[in-house]
């Protein structure tokens, strides 16, 4: 996928003034919060689970070469191919190489972050190959030729009116305003793509290293019919994804669908191990497994190396005041909201994505929903140091930042200031808000006024209600 | 060197050669079977996930299961050829309406029927309202993956309380596929509007068969 993210600025004033963008945001973002804070207090155990979910991921980041080859071995011993790619190039060219060698043309995709960030879809068609992405929401934004704005929900963006336009331009289906209808079309035409197609391509939101087995999590069943159906299974999965065993799978299907859309459990988990075995009627006789390095061994070697305990599960975007605000194609790349302002630096390179760090008010929402306990915040706040040490910062915002630090460690100086901008302010104040503010302010009193300031400054009045009287 | 060996290699240098040891218990591993009986508590789950349990006397509930059959406009019924629980109740059924019986490779190959796949689960779990079904011993999955309708016969034994149960009769060799199957098959991807039968069956039945 093409890379923007040092775009933020411009994407987010774009995002702002799009009203349907707007609307659609406001819907969904609270719509997946409410829900996932009903279902996390009706699980009483949510806080042990997260606990023990967290460790089992760093137990998996401390020894990932072990347990990466113990899934090898595994999935090896049951007939699967595993291939390693270490950049998104070499992931293209393995991917191209065992569609051309299976003879496939047509290909089933389920929902795969992963195969965003290597841009597999071009790779396939590139080589030939048709891939119909069969996740409605991707299917949606595919045929819009869009890239998804939201790791579970990638068109969130379209409209049921929207989404009929493009079914009836690229489908022929009639008009209409009833989502069950549409639903009911995308199922059809998807249905003989299923039942034609000779690959099912797949993410992985688990590795299961002792046994060899991919696991997806769906609520469509777009996933199983990819992985039962076709003759060959190709899951592309980051190295990431593995965890130690079989029985550590339930932790994290008891937490993954409560913190991405508030369910209990998903409607489809597919646990699947190797080829179809002699005598089964369906399953695919040929299973390969691309495991993605891209950027990934680096990470693991530095301090952020927990941002790799990461499930997707996009609680951090919705609870995002800034992801709330501008949506997930402003930040540029495939991942979006807190996470992808941490990761997306860390896979292409911080230059490529300075911008992404500082498109966050550090409220620490974040971390308060991550189900693996991500210290997001942290993170964001390093990432802008370390922008700062690799000369990313202008010698303006560099300035105003030891500014800032210089007023904030000298009490008397700051409430001089305070006095001052009090002063100042009220030449500006209309009403209750500072609006019309010179540059470099101006950002502030553009769109919405500026709350005016007190006239007596919080300490002051602090001083006043303790009775402390200088 | 091949792209696997450097990989590794990175890994084991980012690693530091540790080696991975049992450590302390975890917590939250062991959180009690849930309160009340294990089917009783499947009912509820299930019902909440978006199914429909049918139970008490066959006669009964093969009456009940017929009509919601009909309900759903279902004409056409199939079930594996080798599952005989899942071929009796098919078969009783088809007085209950204008049904007739087919097979999975039928509906596989384009059918213009409404279908109902009929299959016994392997287990249902209390926990989550989860029916599982999977490939292990040549079984077939069509019946919960390209009917309308699915019909899950679930022997009252074969309820246990938490996934971990249900996973642990599968490992250390799982079969090519083990499938949760909860509720219907689900989307929310237009204006974020549930809608069922996204690509799955859109209505999801378990038929309790008694002790």
């Amino acid at each position: 996928m093409e890379l923007h993210a040092n775009a933020f600025g411009r994407n987010a004033r774009k995002a702002l003034l799009d009203k349907s963008l707007q609307e659609a945001l406001g819907r969904t973002t609270g719509r997946f919060l409410a829900h996932r804070d009903a279902a996390v207090a009706a699980f009483p155990e949510f806080e042990a689970t997260r606990e023990r979910a967290s460790r089992i991921k760093g137990d998996v980041l401390d020894h990932l070469d072990t347990y990466l080859a113990r899934f090898v071995e595994a999935a090896e011993r049951r007939g699967a191919i595993v291939h390693v790619a270490r950049d998104a190039p070499e992931a293209r060219e393995i991917a191209a190489r065992i569609a051309r060698d299976e003879g496939v043309t047509l290909a089933v995709k389920s929902k795969s972050m992963a195969s965003e960030e290597i841009s597999f879809n071009e790779a396939l068609q590139e080589a030939g190959v048709t891939v119909v992405e069969s996740d409605l929401g991707e299917f949606i934004i595919q045929l819009a030729g869009e890239a998804p704005s939201h790791i579970i929900a990638p068109a969130v963006h379209k409209t049921r009116q929207e989404v009929s336009r493009l079914f009836e331009r690229h489908l022929g289906e009639p008009r209409t305003d009833s989502i069950p209808e549409l639903v009911g079309m995308a199922r059809r035409h998807l249905r003989s793509k299923f039942l034609s197609a000779g690959m099912g391509v797949s993410g992985g939101n688990f590795l299961v290293a002792d046994t060899g087995s991919v696991v997806l999590v769906t609520n469509e069943g777009n996933g199983r019919m990819g992985t039962i159906l076709p003759r060959v299974h190709l899951a592309v999965v980051g190295i990431e994804k593995v965890i130690p065993r079989m029985a550590d799978l339930p932790t994290f299907l008891r937490l993954l669908p409560r913190s991405a859309s508030g369910q209990a459990i998903s409607s489809y988990v597919s646990i699947l191990t190797g080829t179809r075995s002699a005598g089964d009627p369906e399953g695919p006789e040929r299973m390969h497994i691309l495991l993605l390095d891209c950027g990934r061994s680096a990470i693991l070697e530095g301090k952020y190396r927990e941002i790799l305990k990461c499930v997707r599960c996009a609680a951090c975007l919705n609870v995002c005041p800034v992801y709330q605000s501008v949506g997930g194609h402003a930040y540029g790349w495939v991942y979006s909201g807190p996470i992808g302002a941490v990761l997306t630096p860390l896979l292409v390179g911080l230059p490529e994505a300075a911008a992404l760090p500082d498109a966050s008010t550090l409220c620490g929402a974040c971390a308060d929903v991550c189900p693996v306990k991500i210290p997001l915040p942290d993170f964001l706040l390093e990432l802008r140091s370390d922008a700062r040490e690799q000369g990313l910062k202008t010698p303006g915002e560099i300035a105003a930042m030891k500014g800032y630090a210089g007023v904030m460690k000298r009490a008397g100086l700051l409430e001089a200031l305070e006095r001052i901008a009090g002063v100042l302010g009220q030449f500006f104040t209309k009403g209750k808000g500072i609006a019309g503010l010179p540059y470099p302010l101006s950002g502030w009193t553009e769109r919405r006024d500026f709350p005016a300031a007190a006239v007596q400054p919080f300490r002051k009045q602090w001083k006043i209600k303790r009775g402390v009287r200088r | 060197m091949s792209e696997r060996e450097q990989l590794f290699r990175r890994l084991s240098a980012a690693c530091g050669g540790r080696v991975p040891t049992a450590g302390e218990p975890l917590p939250g591993s062991d959180a009690g079977a849930p309160e009340g009986g294990l089917v009783a508590r499947f009912a509820d789950t299930f019902a909440a996930a978006g199914g429909v349990l049918l139970r008490g006397p066959v006669e009964e509930a093969l009456s009940d299961l017929g009509e919601l059959l009909r309900g759903e406009g279902v004409s056409a019924l199939f079930c594996p050829e080798d599952d005989e629980a899942a071929r009796e109740i098919a078969e009783a059924l088809v007085p209950f309406g204008p049904f007739h019986l087919t097979t999975g490779a039928e509906v596989r190959g384009g059918s213009a029927a409404v279908t109902a796949g009929f299959r016994t689960a392997e287990a249902a779990i209390s926990e989550t309202g989860t029916i599982v079904e999977t490939s292990a011993g040549g079984k077939t999955l069509l019946p919960g993956l390209i009917a309308d309708v699915h019909v899950s016969i679930v022997p009252a034994g074969s309820v246990v309380a938490r996934m971990e149960e249900a996973l642990a009769s599968f490992t250390p060799d799982p079969p090519r596929n083990i499938s949760f199957l909860t509720g219907p098959s689900k989307t929310g991807d237009i204006e974020q509007t549930l809608t069922v039968g996204a690509h799955g069956p859109k209505k999801a039945i378990a038929f309790l068969l008694p002790p």
